[in-house]
């Protein structure tokens, strides 16, 4: 419980309407994307300005409040939950998009732009942001930034990281930090700014951000390869990097999720079939042309169909189907239990044979998708909390997947961070003397622990 | 807190279940745009009624509230990974909420006695207009949704000028084609509120038009308000019955009930999934729904005219239009392409599509009165995308965004004109 003084002083902060304690407003603010954490806070407040939110942290340190950063709330690693309580920082009305600067190819945004609406922001300048979270209608720039996303395109473009030219940042007690600039080099003491990508909520709140933006490619062209066999895409997967192509996506579901295909590729080569990739080549129309054609030879190898889009509009209705992944296997089961290993390109189809391999052994429903351009997975065993036997025998299964790709050179978590839902393996997938300097950093940053506590590492 | 019973929203639990918070729903969606709350959209109020049904939260005023922030404009559903019917069931949880709590005064009044009472209610409806002119400046044009007019009054707002005769009151029920004109249909008219009260020149127009292209149109006499505002907007199914029966029984022994207004066409086609209670009702909405078509998809789809037979009417020569897609036209009644062909048709006039053309216009009935600022600003958007286009006339299919559109427009200066499709049409 938060005492009436302090949420007085939140609303002489930042205006009564903006302060939130109504049990149902309060509810609003419990959840994620994921399927088991829940925790009320005791206050939601929403900023409008780098001020209000450094004049609420120091409110918060001073007091000893938790707090946690929040955007979209969006995110599948119970980042944004406030697990001990306290405020919920929302980002959502600093929604700014401050500049967007052709000549410069840069941005400027208020962390509470949604992805989508940046995006169409930077259309209407023919530029585009490469980093492309499949939940870009409802997610933030600032989660974006504090999860360090990727999506599909960062086969070919890379993550937010590679796009963080600046950040204001508030700390834990209110000054605010202006790190980095414009410019897309900038060798200018230690890389301050990079400890805030990927920070979590952890570390500080982020107010502003300087993006590097891409002009928008001249062309893009659609395949779909259909397999009998999930490992056999796996190994097209490695075929086409190893080809000197590089394709700007390359996506994989398996036929737990095929329902959304349905319609757009036959009956009945979906029938037989264990796994889709779609890719998409991307750049001018002369090379589009020759990397596709490429493409499909090598997916012809082994896939039982192979498709060209004959146009933007059937190429949409592929990537509709594959962003409505997470949606269809969630609606699977009552729970699913959903990782996000990342694995060397080379071991692909190796990671999947031995995974499938552990599912059998334990008995428990597997699906696969995931970003394989990159050897980005998101194994999800299905099953359900309430039934403890099946849920433990899924739980097992689970962290054996990790220990495979982990002893294939891979890591824990790719994109989704590590939040509640990842961090009791966190022991296991980085150097004890690494998680130790974390905890000195972020000993430094906030001392107090105010910033997002319980999230990363366990206690 | 011990569980209560929620009858309605039992009816759609598996949608409820159906959501996995994936968060599809947020950018699009028009009261989030403008409030930027998770409990403004889908995914929150999903999360809210779940809560409610688990017993850890109560229909409080602020509940409610939440429930009422809505305008039903369906495009989180369509934007769904999931296929959540998001606006069924905020109206089931409406729709418990009054079960439970009862419509407040004024809607109580209105709802339950004056609208179910036709004439009544147009004698109603010209009394306040009458005071109306005694008490607002008149001439700014702007209007508000009729079955609201009585509580818009108390909120000191611009009124909708009343027609000094009402459509039933100046057409026969059976108007047949002209003479040597041989007749091809004879179709029902479903005329809402609005056409018969505020715009009675619209229904004379579709009833010519009709006539013309060999079309008997029979406006029944029995016919009442659709009920959208009673058992869509604040959840009043007993009252919603009520009109369903009378309307149903009204277009007995049809083949097609025309309308004008994709709000009172698509709340009569969701009588069965909200009001039938017995097998007799479910089978009588059920029939009566099939017998449902705008105007425009019935000029298109079920007459098939050709090009030719839609001509501008000479006013508007050498205008630039533009098309505002209703949500209940394009979302609810999937009628996108019919008005567009209707438009590209017509050979003296110049059609612009708008930027975000089926984006809501927040009228959304009760929601407008309740929210009415809300509701200002999620129009100005619309505004905004209609002056882009440089547009003369602004026209659409429905009288509530058209109330809605002039409404707004007026406020912001705009000198674009803003009529039902039909009304350009000779
Ligand atoms: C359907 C679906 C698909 C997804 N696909 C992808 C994908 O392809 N790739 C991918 O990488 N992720 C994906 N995600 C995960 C998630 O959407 C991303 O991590 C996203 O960037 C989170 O943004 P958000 O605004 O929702 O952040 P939130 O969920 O609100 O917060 C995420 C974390 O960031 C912190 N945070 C938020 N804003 C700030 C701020 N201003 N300052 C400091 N900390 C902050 C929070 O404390 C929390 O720890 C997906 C999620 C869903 C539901």
């Amino acid at each position: 419980m938060i005492e009436k003084p302090i949420i007085d002083e939140l609303c002489r902060i930042a205006g009564r309407e903006n302060v939130l304690t109504a049990k149902e407003e309060l509810t609003a603010y419990s959840y994620d994307a994921t399927n088991l954490w829940r925790h009320l806070p005791d206050a939601v407040v929403l900023p409008h300005t780098s001020e209000e939110v450094a004049r609420i942290l120091r409110l918060a340190s001073e007091k000893r409040i938790p707090l946690t950063p929040r955007g979209g709330g969006t995110n599948v690693s119970g980042g944004s939950i406030p697990v001990r309580g306290g405020i919920v920082l929302v980002t959502t009305r600093m929604n700014r998009i401050i500049e967007v600067n052709r000549t410069n190819l840069s941005a400027t945004v208020e962390p509470g732009v949604v992805l989508q609406d940046f995006q169409a922001a930077l259309a209407r300048e023919g530029l585009f942001f490469p980093p492309d979270p499949q939940s870009f209608a409802g997610c933030t720039m600032g989660g974006v930034v504090a999860e360090n996303s990727g999506g599909p395109s960062c086969l070919k473009y890379g993550v937010t990281k590679q796009y963080v030219l600046g950040l204001e940042v508030v700390t834990a007690d209110g000054r605010i930090l202006k790190l980095g600039g414009v410019t897309p080099k900038n060798r200018t003491g230690y890389e301050l700014m990079m400890l805030f990508v990927g920070s979590e909520g952890t570390l500080g709140v982020i107010t502003k951000i300087n993006l590097r933006v891409l002009p928008a490619p001249k062309a893009s062209q659609t395949i779909v390869a259909v397999f009998g066999d999930v490992a056999t895409a796996g190994e097209t997967v490695t075929d086409i990097i190893a080809s000197s192509i590089l394709p700007a996506k390359v996506e994989f579901v398996d036929n737990w999720t095929f329902d959304k295909f349905r319609g757009l590729l036959p009956d009945s080569s979906l029938k037989r079939a264990q796994g889709i990739l779609l890719i998409q080549v991307d750049g001018l129309p002369e090379t589009v042309a020759a990397e596709a054609k490429e493409v499909v030879r090598l997916c012809q190898r082994r896939a039982s169909e192979v498709r060209v889009a004959q146009d933007k509009a059937e190429a949409d209705r592929y990537w509709q189907a594959r962003k409505a992944h997470f949606s269809d296997i969630s609606s699977r089961a009552p729970t699913i239990v959903n990782e996000d290993v990342c694995v060397p390109r080379e071991h692909i189809a190796e990671f999947i044979r031995l995974s499938q391999e552990r599912a059998r052994y334990y008995d428990v429903p597997l699906s696969f998708a995931g970003h394989v351009g990159d050897g980005n997975f998101h194994p999800v065993v299905l099953t359900d909390s309430r039934n403890r036997e099946h849920y433990t025998r899924a739980v097992k299964c689970v962290e054996e997947i990790i220990d495979i790709a982990l002893s294939l050179g891979g890591v824990l978590s790719g994109e989704h961070g590590i939040g509640l839902e990842k961090q009791r393996f966190l022991k296991k997938a980085m150097d004890p003397a690494a998680i130790e300097l974390m905890k000195k950093i972020k000993d430094v940053l906030d001392p107090h622990h105010i910033l997002n506590p319980g999230k990363i590492w366990e206690d | 807190m011990a569980r209560e019973p929620f009858p309605q929203l039992e009816k759609f639990r598996a949608d409820l279940e159906r959501c996995t918070k994936c968060g599809f729903c947020m950018s699009s969606c028009p009261i989030y745009q403008e409030e930027r709350l998770e409990s403004s959209v889908a995914r929150g109020k999903i999360m809210l009624i779940r809560e409610l049904l688990a017993g850890n939260l109560s229909l409080s005023n602020g509940m409610a509230d939440k429930l009422n922030r809505c305008t039903l404009c369906r495009t989180c559903a369509q934007n769904c990974p999931a296929q959540t019917e998001v606006p069924a069931v905020i109206t089931a949880a409406r729709a418990d909420k009054v079960a439970k709590k009862g419509l407040s005064f004024p809607y109580s009044f209105i709802f339950r006695w004056l609208l179910p009472r036709r004439r009544l209610f147009g004698r109603t409806v010209r009394l306040f207009s009458w005071l109306e002119r005694l008490l607002f400046p008149r001439a700014s044009g702007t209007l508000r949704h009729l079955p609201f007019f009585l509580t818009a009054l108390g909120k000191g707002r611009h009124i909708p000028q009343v027609a000094p005769e009402f459509l039933r009151e100046s057409v026969p029920e059976v108007s047949p084609p002209p003479q040597g004109v041989p007749v091809r249909y004879t179709v029902g008219y479903f005329s809402g509120c609005m056409t018969d009260f505020v715009f009675p020149g619209l229904g004379k127009k579709i009833i010519s038009f009709l006539n013309r292209q060999g079309v008997t149109v029979i406006l029944p006499e029995s016919q009442g308000c659709c009920g959208a505002p009673v058992f869509l907007g604040a959840g009043d199914l007993a009252t919603g019955r009520r009109l369903a029966d009378a309307n149903a029984r009204a277009f007995e022994g049809l083949d097609y009930v025309i309308t004008d207004c994709a709000t009172c066409a698509s709340a009569m086609k969701d009588y069965p999934r909200f009001l039938a209670d017995t097998k007799e009702r479910e089978e009588s909405y059920r029939s009566f729904a099939m017998k449902i078509r705008d105007i425009t998809e019935f000029l298109v789809d079920i007459m098939k005219l050709p090009p030719e037979a839609f001509r501008a009417s000479p006013e508007f020569h050498g205008k630039t239009v533009t098309w505002h897609e209703p949500c209940h036209l394009g979302r609810y009644l999937g009628v996108k392409e019919q008005p567009r062909r209707i438009l590209k048709a017509l050979k003296d006039i110049k059609y612009v599509e708008m930027p975000e053309a089926d984006r809501c216009c927040g009228m959304a009935g009760t929601f407008s009165i309740h929210f009415y600022e809300l509701s200002r600003k999620i129009a100005a958007k619309k505004v905004a995308a209609i002056t882009a286009t440089g547009a003369d006339i602004v026209v659409t299919g429905c009288p509530g965004c058209q109330v809605q559109l002039a409404d707004s427009l007026a406020l912001q200066g705009s000198n674009t004109r803003v009529m039902h499709i039909m009304e350009l049409l000779e």
